[in-house]
């Protein structure tokens, strides 16, 4: 991404800031909503829990002190810390609202670093080296009516300011749904970014973002969804059971099909998970039969498929449900999945149980209790893996530790309809 | 004679005076005698048709002569059209109005040439005029 500007803050942006007259306790409450710097974060948020102290009540005793030691009050825009692997963005869909909101949170601490705004039902993406991070959006001239314009919006990770804005042309409109994690996507070398068209026709449209320019949109067969496997070779999934190798290298589009791998009473689910980094794809049907393949820039392999639940279990109503409903550790080769017992049509129902399985042998390896009705789960990529539990009808983020399935501590307000969780895998 | 009957050969009649009468509805390259759906009952026993069943146009590619007019029928209660991509026939798009079951869409083809379409809320769903 080092041909996308990075430009420091502009002036106007200083002065406003500089111009808020705001009282020195509000600035620590402030600070405490979004960070200042890294390193003295984290241990704060290690002293706030220690003493039992929240980041408000911390915030208002160092303004407190602060203001008892005449220290001026010298309001600024604060930049984000640098973006780590427990850094955690919760895109809000807001149930179908013409503008959206996504919040950056700190998974470590539970605080709100920072927000970015959206429009209609955005699609949000983050380069895995926490580099940058994206969205494909759609606004329309008059709110929610007018001309309509589509585009691509790069941040900086840690000013969360755009650094490109790349126009989608009128004849390359993107899908609009209710948000899949895996239905736009960026290429492992984030130089592309590619997103979904339905309508006419499926169709991938090709981003440039070394370029910021709209490239081309690529014909595919009746196929959904994106998961790329090398800087020009993606796979989708498709109505015949198979999946689509599509190529793209050089201006040109080859697609071929791999073997059908499921039957149509096999329906798989709209949030299957995918590390970027390992190719793995993890893909679960309503009843929660796990299908895992590996994609390569060459093919697919196929591993043996398995069941998340007991046959017991699912004669006892249990199944899958809810919105994100899989997540993969890619170091340690787990897999989550979402379940509750439920009617077999209530499969966006939230859940309050999260099976964790061994990837390689299927071997359940934990049930854990979730405590709350959960929509969407994932994982942060690191050794010691945090659980992200997202309850959209609370509109709270629930983290926990993946080991154990303790609650480590809670973020709340998180807009209106909170769905999409998305992190950075910084590993090797 | 029923309501039903009535109303039905009232269609058929504002269907034969429109057919020399297709300028209202004219794109470049193609004709529609009307954007409203007719009954099935309605399309003429010897006319080129296209049926519509199991997700599906059962004829995907079909051959007709310039002026020929092709009667698409849905044969399922999953409501289905026929549309057309911009620049196919004509400058914009067309997009012609969705089908309950056993309700027929007529277009006529005024000029050769291959033209390809869809189903706009199933775009899996494609077939092909091939008109001489
Ligand atoms: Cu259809």
């Amino acid at each position: 991404m080092a041909a996308l500007p990075r430009e420091s803050t502009p002036g106007y942006l200083r002065l406003l800031g500089a111009g808020l007259t705001c009282s020195v306790l509000a600035l620590g409450a402030a600070q405490a909503q979004t960070g200042t710097e890294p390193a003295e974060d984290a241990d704060a948020a290690a002293a706030a829990a220690a003493d039992g102290q929240t980041h408000g009540q911390r915030a208002a005793a160092e303004a407190a002190a602060a203001l008892a030691a005449g220290e001026a009050d010298e309001p600024v825009i604060l930049k984000a810390p640098a973006p780590d692997t427990r850094r955690v963005y919760v895109q809000d869909p807001a149930h179908f609202a013409a503008v959206t909101q996504q919040y950056v949170i700190d998974g470590a601490s539970g605080r709100v670093l920072g927000m970015t705004d959206g429009g209609f039902l955005p699609h949000p993406l983050a380069a895995e080296d926490g580099s940058f991070f994206a969205q494909v959006s759609s606004v329309w001239s008059r709110i929610a009516r007018g001309d309509r314009e589509d585009y691509v919006e790069v941040f900086d990770s840690e000013t969360l300011r755009p650094i490109a804005d790349i126009a989608i042309p009128d004849d390359a409109q993107r899908f609009l749904v209710g948000t899949y994690q895996w239905m736009n996507a960026l290429t492992p070398d984030n130089k592309t970014l590619l997103y979904y068209q339905f309508s006419p026709a499926p169709a991938v449209g090709v981003v440039d973002l070394e370029e910021q320019k709209f490239d081309r949109l690529l014909d595919v067969p009746d196929c959904y969804h994106i998961f790329p496997a090398s800087p020009t070779v993606f796979y989708m999934n498709c109505r015949d059971g198979s999946l689509a190798r599509v190529d793209f290298a050089g201006g040109e589009t080859e697609v071929t099909n791999t073997e059908v791998f499921h039957t149509e009473e096999e329906l798989l689910i709209n949030h299957p998970a995918f590390s970027l980094r390992s190719g793995r794809l993890v893909w679960p049907t309503y009843t929660g039969k796990i299908f895992q393949m590996d994609l390569t820039e060459e093919g697919v392999n196929f591993r043996p498929p398995f069941e998340a639940l007991t046959e017991a279990e699912r004669a006892d109503d249990w199944r899958p449900g809810g919105w994100q409903q899989t997540a993969y550790h890619r170091p340690s080769d787990r897999i989550y999945l979402l379940v509750d017992q439920r009617d077999e049509w209530r499969h966006k129902t939230a859940s309050r149980f999260v099976v964790v399985m061994n990837a390689a042998t299927g071997e359940r390896i934990d049930m854990l209790e979730l405590g709350h009705e959960i929509d969407s789960i994932n994982v942060s990529q690191d050794a010691e893996p945090l659980l992200y539990g997202l309850s959209s009808g609370s509109r709270t983020l629930h983290i926990y530790d993946a080991a154990s399935g303790q609650e480590l501590r809670s973020v709340d307000q998180l807009g209106r309809g909170p769905q999409i969780l998305m992190t950075h895998d910084m590993g090797a | 004679m029923n309501s039903a009957m009535t109303f039905r050969s009232a269609l058929a009649a504002f269907l034969l005076s429109a057919v020399s009468a297709t300028g209202a509805f004219a794109q470049d390259r193609i004709a529609v005698l009307t954007h409203a759906p007719v009954a099935a009952a309605e399309v003429p026993a010897d006319a080129i048709v296209v049926n519509i069943d199991k997700m599906k146009y059962d004829v995907p590619e079909l051959t007709v002569q310039a002026g020929d007019t092709v009667y698409w029928v849905n044969k399922e209660v999953m409501p289905h059209n026929v549309a057309f991509k911009k620049g196919i026939v004509g400058d914009g798009d067309f997009r012609g109005e969705m089908l309950k079951k056993d309700q027929a869409y007529a277009i006529t083809f005024n000029e050769a040439g291959d033209f390809e379409y869809f189903c706009t809320p199933h775009p899996f769903m494609r077939g092909k005029v091939i008109v001489e």
